[in-house]
């Protein structure tokens, strides 16, 4: 499908026109008050009845759209060199990038249900420090997509034998091992995903005002009746008049809170099997990949030289369901730390040390990722004494004495705040817990649920050691580890101890021969 | 013959036995004579405003009482003044084989290292303030940080381009397997 040109610069399938097309319909949406405005503007400018306006509106809407996305395409070269992908692209603005297969942290590829129908796929390449997905490869060939994958696996392969990633063979040849599957999902853990998405609970503030418009609608009513009870002569006969209002009001909030409760639960469920129905994580020789979805095939792939941090999460309903969600970071600019990140949506406990094990191989077996494991050590208790004073004391104190004034007695209500507030801090203070270990550290933070945090020594970037009035007379610090995916800090720690951990990272990192991207 | 005896961990060198530099002389005056200039601008704002108001307002029957704003001055002046005295000391660096630290605050006590083979640039600059006490600013850059992720202010000149051209040779040194 795809056209070679004399100077090895390619043309991709004519198809990916829809690729563009939906980029240009993902940036109107995102600017949706800017871009529309010109049309809404010639709407109400023309003359003509409305519905003929908006007719025209929306044809010059899509001519104008697709003919976009056709001169996208139509400008759109890419070029496979010995060690790079140039990619040529721009209709006004002239774009050329020249990604180097070394800089390569992930090439990931996706497959619409148009794109299924001709075998093509979307390839995605992703390099350190880019803000967004750095190069993008519409329409072309699966098979143009594995032999790239192929052949970065390879430039990664070899750089990598330097420091014996790889085993080698008593000639020296490097040994490729096979792919090794680590997880596969089913339907069972599609449910577990859509039940425990924190998207469902976005969808819980559109709540708050269908509540308060039924809310509204009950009062009315009620007050109706209680109105047309009082026109009657009696409080009590507009009490009784009342009361089928109240119930039916009642009834019908009820019924509909729980309506869209189930229907957002069934969207969030439906969303899991879009995104990661059939999900399949494969180890293929230094690469984690993992494949996964209904009609849009995704395939996402990290490789394991470049993981920064991996954090292992579970909040309430993965608590309840004894699982894990598990995120694994690699170099990003700050923006932009989400959007990068390789997620494996639920895995159980057993397969924690597995997963842990691939991740970090024999630099960090001490690793642990499972909050409930007893490795975890607990900061010192001043955490919790200091906090109860910043956060519940003082703040507390003082809105009383301002507000003693006005309320008077009913001031001291908000001293209600101190033993809340303590009771926060003692679960945060419980739930911190840090595992030290000769390579790497695992941080262990948590609320109503778990999040665990580990990364090894030698991929730390810079480390600062802080120290409050009340922490130094304490001698006590706080540690912070910035790391190119994010910053891990380690509050109150002996300060002799933070000291020392201090320099052992730095010394692990000086000494270190292996990169740490 | 290559040898790469193991050291123990009470042989690891230790941060707390480093001699901390301080920042060059000449910055406490810089920073006093920032604080000055900020002072004489703001008086001179104000001094401006008020003419305005008088020449404005002056056939109409509004008092503005804008000579409240000169008490203004020393409560702006006093800190700007003695904070550089209090901060200055307090702050330090310190130049490694591998690394550097730099140490800040008065009351939240602050010590950054960077390994040199962490680096991914250095950038030295100087505001023509800064330039007339013969001071530089040097800003380390490290992978995923917004910004410059360690800022050494009130070197001086030499010293900062020196020190420039000493990270970057460590930069370039480092040799690392991918």
């Amino acid at each position: 499908m795809s056209n070679t040109k004399d100077d090895g610069w390619q043309r991709t399938s004519p198809l990916a026109t829809i690729f563009y097309l939906g980029r240009i319909y993902q940036a109107i949406a995102k600017n949706a008050v800017q871009s529309l405005a010109p049309l809404v503007a010639f709407l109400f400018a023309s003359e003509g009845n409305l519905m003929g306006r908006i007719a025209l509106g929306a044809t010059l809407f899509f001519l104008v759209t697709i003919v976009g996305a056709i001169l996208r395409y139509l400008f759109f070269r890419y070029r496979i060199t010995d060690d790079s992908v140039l990619i040529r692209e721009g209709v006004l603005k002239k774009t050329q990038l020249d990604i180097k297969f070394d800089r390569v942290q992930a090439i990931n590829t996706q497959q619409s249900i148009i794109f299924r129908a001709f075998g093509l796929v979307t390839i995605m390449l992703d390099t350190a420090g880019s803000k967004k997905q750095e190069g993008h490869i519409p329409a072309v060939k699966m098979a143009l997509a594995n032999t790239l994958k192929e052949r970065i696996r390879q430039t990664t392969q070899v750089k990598s034998s330097l420091d014996g990633a790889l085993h080698k063979g008593d000639g020296g040849e490097i040994h490729v091992d096979a792919p090794r599957q680590l997880l596969f999902l089913r339907a069972a853990d599609m449910v577990r995903i859509g039940l425990s998405s924190n998207r469902a609970l976005i969808f819980l503030v559109f709540l708050g005002p269908i509540i308060e418009q039924f809310d509204n609608r009950i009062e009315e009513e009620i007050g109706a009746s209680i109105v047309e009870g009082i026109g009657d002569g009696s409080i009590v006969a507009a009490l009784d008049t009342a009361q089928p209002g109240i119930d039916i009001g009642t009834g019908s909030v009820v019924m509909i809170v729980l309506g869209v409760l189930l229907i957002l639960v069934a969207t969030s469920i439906i969303g899991a099997f879009l995104r990661y129905h059939r999900f399949r994580l494969v180890t293929d020789n230094n690469v984690l990949r993992s494949t996964g979805g209904l009609l849009t095939r995704h395939e996402h792939s990290i490789n394991l030289a470049k993981i920064q941090t991996v954090v292992a999460s579970q909040n309430v309903m993965l608590r309840l369901f004894q699982h894990f969600r598990l995120r694994v970071n690699q170099a990003s600019s700050d923006r932009t730390r989400s959007s990068k990140s390789f997620i494996i949506p639920v895995c159980e406990p057993d397969q924690l040390p597995v997963l842990c094990r691939e991740f970090f191989g024999e630099e960090f077996l001490d690793a642990v990722l499972d909050p409930g494991a007893e490795q975890f050590l607990p900061i010192a208790r001043h955490y919790f004494r200091s906090r109860v004073l910043l956060t519940g004391v003082l703040p507390a104190v003082l809105v009383t004495a301002i507000m003693a004034n006005l309320a008077g007695f009913f001031a001291l209500l908000f001293l209600l705040w101190i033993p809340l507030n303590a009771c926060i801090i003692w679960r945060l203070y419980k739930c911190y817990g840090v595992l030290l270990a000769r390579d790497g550290i695992a941080l262990r933070r948590g609320f109503l649920g778990y999040r665990v945090t580990a990364f090894l020594h030698r991929k730390v970037q810079r480390i600062s050691l802080t120290q409050t009035v009340p922490q130094r007379r304490k001698g006590l610090a706080t540690l912070r580890f910035y790391l190119a995916s994010g910053t891990v800090k380690i509050p109150y720690v002996e300060f002799e101890k933070a000291c020392e951990l201090r320099d052992h990272v730095l010394y692990r990192i000086e000494s270190s021969q292996k990169a740490w991207h | 013959m290559f040898e790469n005896p193991e050291i123990s961990a009470d042989e690891l060198p230790r941060v707390s036995t480093v001699h901390w530099l301080g920042m060059d002389r000449q910055f406490l005056r810089f920073l006093l004579v920032q604080a000055a200039l900020g002072v004489i601008f703001v008086s001179i704002g104000i001094g401006v405003l008020q003419q305005i108001f008088n020449i404005a307002f002056a056939e109409e029957d509004i008092h503005l009482k804008l000579g409240m704003l000169w008490f203004l001055i020393p409560v702006i002046a006093a800190p700007t003044f003695i904070w550089p005295l209090i901060s200055v000391p307090r702050k330090g660096y310190a130049v490694r084989a591998k690394d550097i630290m730099y140490k800040s605050g008065v009351f939240w006590h602050t010590v950054t290292a960077i390994p040199f083979n962490r680096i991914q640039h250095v950038e030295k600059s100087s505001t023509p303030l800064e330039r007339r006490f013969q001071l530089a600013t040097l800003q380390l850059f490290t992978a995923g940080g917004s910004g410059g992720d360690l800022k050494i202010h009130g070197l001086s000149a030499d010293n900062a381009e020196k020190l420039r051209f000493f990270i970057l040779n460590k930069v370039g040194a480092s040799v690392e397997q991918h």
